[in-house]
């Protein structure tokens, strides 16, 4: 019974939970087309949560970064793109609040 | 794949493991921590597989419907962890030049081993709760420990896995506690059960290395591919449940048990050692069956699969 090796494709699979969520990656699987792919990832995998919405796509058909990018990612860390700078705020208010400034006091 | 690495690669990797990142499959790796992954996950992977086996036996038997449906829920959630880590698996193997099928021929050669609990009879419906309650109790102690793994992949699949192993112990807890909780003769085929299974619980984590670990246990701590020792592990299995063992009623079979106060551990008769190698070997009671059936099922399935890789 050993003949040729059967080959199939790596899919990657993404699903949502809940029609506001986002679709998100799951697992990979082997599968020889996208309807044998959706099949497998449902009654292999997702059988036990409660699914909204399945994407099954092939691996090769991914534009991806790799070890080089994610090295790069790590570094950008700008702080002014980030609320976490503007904390301070939330205490400026509290202080308005309790003594609000007036025209007079602008000047 | 180079056999020699250049040492500055090799430094500069171990010290992402000394930062606590995670490796991911497209991350350059040292040869030697590949084939450490390799080992631990298509061993993890085909465990999974062959671990479906024993309680699938119990399907048919099941004594109600309820109990039927959750056991087949539980034996196809097995086989999903599997195909969940073969992947992973066929990853680390495929700039190797192998894929699953490679895999599947060495489980069959006997060249891939499958975890020690799989090659033990269930022949009771005690030994179906026994299982799903302190086998996959021990396995998620494991697996808990796995989490912190430095392989992305490995990791990414045991969050699954460990919840829905949650979800087993408790299908188990459940059969257990109602034969603790039934007729004479329940509680005796419970009580036979754990006595058959102990041995098998006591070898699940492997022999304490301390004294003189092993290359592979060494070489796993240090890629933090594990953070704990086999008797790191077998102590916190046997902290967590031998209460609630007791609390059934139940009496596990070594008069020697005990919690060492002053030494902060449990004192517990060694397995035999010897008879757990010959196990993991091929030669425990249930092994060369349960190969034979997944063989058959493989070959006979050939077609199939063949079938469906044509559709391309």
């Amino acid at each position: 019974m050993d003949g040729e090796r059967l080959t199939f494709d790596v899919y990657e699979v993404f699903a949502q939970t809940d029609p506001l969520g986002p679709h998100q990656h799951q697992f990979s699987l082997l599968a020889s087309s996208p309807e044998m792919a959706m099949a497998l990832a449902q009654e292999n995998f997702l059988r036990r949560r409660e699914i909204y919405s399945i994407w099954v796509v092939r691996r090769d058909q991914i534009v991806k970064s790799g070890p080089k990018e994610r090295e790069r990612f790590y570094r950008l860390k700008k702080s002014y793109r980030l609320t976490e700078d503007y904390r301070y705020l939330a205490d400026k208010w509290r202080r308005y609040r309790q003594a609000p400034m007036t025209p007079e006091t602008m000047v | 794949m180079t056999t020699r690495e250049d040492p500055d690669r090799l430094e500069a990797f171990l010290a992402r493991i000394d930062r606590g990142e995670r490796i991911e499959a497209d991350d350059w790796m040292p040869d030697d921590y590949r084939q450490q992954l390799i080992r631990l996950i298509a061993m993890h992977a085909v465990s999974e597989i062959m671990g479906a086996l024993p309680e699938k036996e119990w399907v048919p038997k099941a004594p109600t419907l309820y109990r039927k449906l959750a056991i087949m829920a539980k034996v196809q959630d097995e086989i999903g962890h599997g195909q969940l880590l073969m992947r992973v698996a066929e990853d680390l193997v495929a700039p190797l030049g192998k894929t699953r099928e490679d895999l599947l021929d060495d489980l069959f050669s006997g060249r891939l081993k499958f975890h020690n609990v799989f090659h033990m009879p269930a022949p009771t419906w005690a030994d179906a709760g026994i299982i799903a309650w302190l086998v996959d109790g021990a396995a998620i102690i494991t697996q808990g420990m796995s989490l912190s793994s430095s392989y992305a992949p490995y990791v990414r699949a045991l969050q699954r896995i460990v919840e829905e192993e949650g979800f087993h112990i408790q299908h188990g807890e459940s059969i257990c506690m109602a034969l603790a909780e039934g007729s004479a003769s329940q509680r005796h085929s419970l009580q036979a059960a754990l006595e058959r299974w102990w041995p098998a619980l006591m070898m699940f984590f492997g022999p304490n290395e301390a004294d003189h670990p092993s290359s592979h246990q060494k070489a796993n701590l240090r890629y933090r591919i594990r953070t704990k020792t086999n008797e790191e592990l077998r102590q916190r299995f046997l902290t967590k449940y031998v209460p609630r063992i007791r609390s059934l009623g139940l009496v596990p079979p070594d008069p020697t048990l005990h919690y060492d106060a002053e030494q902060g551990r449990w004192i517990y008769q060694q397995p035999d050692w010897e008879w757990f190698r010959r196990i993991i070997n091929g030669q425990g009671p249930a092994s060369s069956a349960r190969l034979t059936l997944k063989r058959l099922t493989y070959e006979e399935g050939r077609w199939a699969r063949a079938a469906l890789a044509q559709g391309r």
